[in-house]
């Protein structure tokens, strides 16, 4: 499964505004369905919310990926914000975070997901990759970089 | 005259240059016993005039002496929270695995080097336990964390697996001799004798010795060295009693480390000192005993030897004792590697020299080879093989110091010097929050004593200074924990061994498969915390870094408190497409 194939810079916001934890998953839940006023949003977010509520999904040094299985998702999708001021996540380094990818996948997905999910936390333990990541202004830049990262790294 | 400054001299400069030698040694990763051991062997070859080599008598009362005061202090530092865990393999290890060692290694050396029994038998006897000083020293080298299961069964195997050892010896040395024909009967009740005076006299005196510590009120340099007078005493009475004094001497240090309410960690940093001078004299002076030409021509029987034991011996004895507690095999064959043989089975080998058995000559420089053999081998690659199996927690203790306090009673002051990434300096001093019932009285930064205010943010290299409750040893447990996880920087490494994502353990296993599995698994009983299903699926009692495979992911034993598991990290497959 291509990273770049879950995100599209539709659905990254480069520099957005959240003030908290429960915000910024507002703001990733919007970007996944594509519209606010969408129902599915408030599946979505409570989903993420629900999942969260197992331990923050923070990876440490300022990113997080939150995730979740939803029955309405036919295939793996992704949405990418930067904040511009960091919130505080409860991540286990206690570290606020201003980078989140947030992941959903069918309700049915088996193994395959959980390899996708890895692989993101491989990507974004690359700390120079999310240092880049953050100095970049827009989203089609964010998502150009993510593309460069694969190719380096392979398909993963 | 001349002599006694001789001595003093030599004794001095040995001692000097093994306390330098530590540094290069440390540096270089060479087991620093090994580099004790040289020095005593290149002192041994000087010529000197009018200095003798210590007779065997001087020899023996020295080294075990030293042992003795190894094993105390080995106790003093071994807190009764290690038990939980350690208990049980490190008893099987200590008993059967002894027993197993020696018979698997007796059977080798009769059939491949053709050693008459008795011979193979006491071969093998003096080298069926590991040694305590060795383990205690490698496993609790600095900026090592061991999975704790592991380190705490090993220690308290060479705690305690001395006194069947020296058993099986002096066994086998009646046979030998079989002066007056010590029948089966009279070795059955030498055995429950050095098993029964070791555990009561070992107990007894420890509490009694507390008991002492606790109310007599003594100057307070005093105490360490009462500390020390009475493990010796605890020694010796075992031993005349006909009971182990190695195993009372460990059973006393272990009550008096957890049990003494005064000048506690005044003692164990005395201690820390006592035990470091032993352990020098002791190779050293294993060293000056053996004359290195007679090592030559034994070399290749000693090779043969060494092999069996650390390759076949060990790794089945380990195999069968820790048969019933569900190990999987890394940690398995790392308490296989870790057999580490060090001074006991050496002056074990003086047992024969003084009983003036016909092989003890060759079996002192066999044995002295082996122990070469294992400490460099061995204690050089400990800490490789552990990183290798996993079994090294990504985890970093921050430098502390204690000192007790006299003013509150049962308190002491805890001293901790932030490390540089430490997750503490991310934020300020409201957000440290030490377990209740800890409090942080005053904070050094740049040389300057501050006052620790809330709004005060953390830098790295400030120091820390806690008062903390020491009669409550859940609480004690839960800031040393609290302080490893301050120390800990490793975002990289932990999340390689603990997983990608931390859960909160009390979380229901259902939601927990709801996200990570497909469909609830079948044996998860109804209403059932992630903690308890990890628990019950164990097997055994969890300790951090253990690990049980669910379909694709992988749970850890992230955090526990007190015997629970409060988080549980999750590790995700790889993509192997």
């Amino acid at each position: 499964m291509n990273i770049a194939n879950l995100l599209a810079p539709e659905r990254i916001r480069a520099g957005a505004e959240a003030t908290s934890k429960k915000r910024t998953l507002e703001l990733l839940s919007e970007l996944l369905t594509g519209d606010a006023g969408d129902p599915e949003t408030r599946n979505v977010l409570e989903s993420l919310i629900s999942r969260e509520r197992l331990g923050a999904t923070g990876l440490g040094r300022g990113v997080a990926l939150p995730h979740a299985r939803v029955a309405t998702v036919t295939e793996p999708t992704a949405a990418l914000v930067r904040l511009n001021e960091a919130v505080d996540f409860d991540a286990i380094d206690k570290q606020r975070v201003d980078l989140l990818l947030a992941l959903l996948v069918p309700e049915d997905s088996t193994d395959e997901h959980l390899r996708l999910l890895r692989s993101l936390a491989e990507m974004f333990r690359d700390t120079d990759f999310c240092e880049q990541l953050r100095g970049n202004q827009t989203a089609e830049a964010m998502y150009q970089q993510i593309i460069d990262w694969q190719e380096q790294h392979g398909a993963a | 005259m001349a002599v006694t400054d001789q001595l003093i001299f030599l004794a001095g400069a040995l001692l000097t240059l093994s306390i330098l030698a530590t540094v290069p040694a440390d540096r270089s990763g060479v087991p620093v016993l090994v580099v004790f051991l040289g020095l005593g062997m290149l002192a041994g070859a000087l010529p000197m005039d009018g200095v003798q080599l210590p007779n065997l008598g001087t020899a023996h009362l020295l080294g075990t002496t030293a042992l003795a005061v190894i094993l105390f202090d080995g106790g003093l530092h071994t807190p009764r929270s290690s038990f939980r865990t350690g208990f049980g393999p490190g008893l099987m290890l200590a008993t059967v695995g002894v027993v197993v060692t020696t018979a698997v290694a007796a059977g080798l050396l009769h059939a491949w080097l053709g050693l008459s029994w008795p011979e193979a038998a006491l071969l093998a006897a003096m080298v069926s336990s590991t040694d305590a000083a060795a383990v205690f020293y490698l496993l609790r080298a600095r900026g090592i964390e061991l999975h704790p299961r592991v380190r705490n069964s090993l220690e308290i195997e060479s705690g305690i697996n001395d006194p069947l050892a020296v058993f099986l010896t002096l066994a086998v040395i009646e046979w030998m001799t079989r002066d007056g024909g010590a029948g089966s009967g009279a070795l059955l009740w030498m055995f429950v004798l050095q098993l029964g005076a070791g555990v009561g006299v070992g107990f007894a005196g420890g509490y009694l010795l507390t008991l002492a510590i606790n109310r007599c009120p003594l100057s307070t340099n005093l105490y360490p060295l009462q500390a020390l007078a009475g493990g010796l005493v605890v020694y010796g009475a075992a031993s005349l009693l006909g009971g182990s004094g190695f195993l009372a001497a460990y059973l006393a240090g272990l009550v008096v480390g957890n049990r003494a309410r005064i000048a506690r960690r005044a003692i164990q940093r005395f201690h820390d000192g006592v035990a470091w001078l032993c352990q020098i004299g002791l190779f050293i002076l294993l060293g000056f005993l053996v004359v290195p030409g007679e090592l030559l021509p034994i070399a290749g029987s000693a090779l043969i030897v060494a092999f069996i034991l650390i390759f076949i011996a060990r790794p089945v004895a380990t195999a069968v004792s820790l048969l019933p507690f569900g190990f999987s095999w890394r940690p398995m064959l790392f308490m296989s590697w870790v057999g580490l043989r060090g001074g006991v089975p050496v002056v074990l080998s003086l047992y024969p020299l003084m009983a003036g058995v016909d092989f003890a000559r060759d079996a002192f420089n066999i044995i002295f080879f082996v122990v070469l053999v294992s400490l460099t081998l061995q204690g050089w690659t400990v800490s490789r093989v552990a990183r290798w199996l996993g079994l090294l927690l990504p985890r970093e203790h921050p430098d502390t110091s204690r000192i007790d306090l006299e003013r509150p009673r049962d308190h002491e002051l805890v001293v901790c010097e932030l490390p540089h990434g430490s997750p503490a300096t991310r934020g300020s001093m409201g957000d440290l929050e030490p377990p209740e019932g800890v409090r942080l009285v005053a904070m050094v930064r740049d040389d300057d004593l501050r006052t620790p205010a809330p709004e005060l943010l953390v830098h790295a290299d400030d120091t820390l200074y806690f008062v903390v409750p020491t009669h409550n040893t859940t609480l004690q447990e839960r800031f040393d924990h609290w302080l490893d996880a301050i120390g800990t920087a490793h975002p990289v490494q932990e999340q390689a061994y603990f997983g990608e994502f931390a859960l909160d353990a009390a979380a229901p296993m259902a939601d927990f498969a709801s996200v990570y599995l497909t469909g609830v698994p079948s044996d998860v009983e109804s209403g059932e915390s992630v903690a308890m299903y990890l628990q019950r699926k164990l097997r055994h009692r969890a300790s951090e870094g253990d690990q049980l495979r669910l379909q694709g992911v992988v749970l850890v034993v992230r955090e526990m408190d007190g015997g629970q598991i409060t988080t549980a990290g999750v590790r995700l497959p790889r993509d192997t497409s």
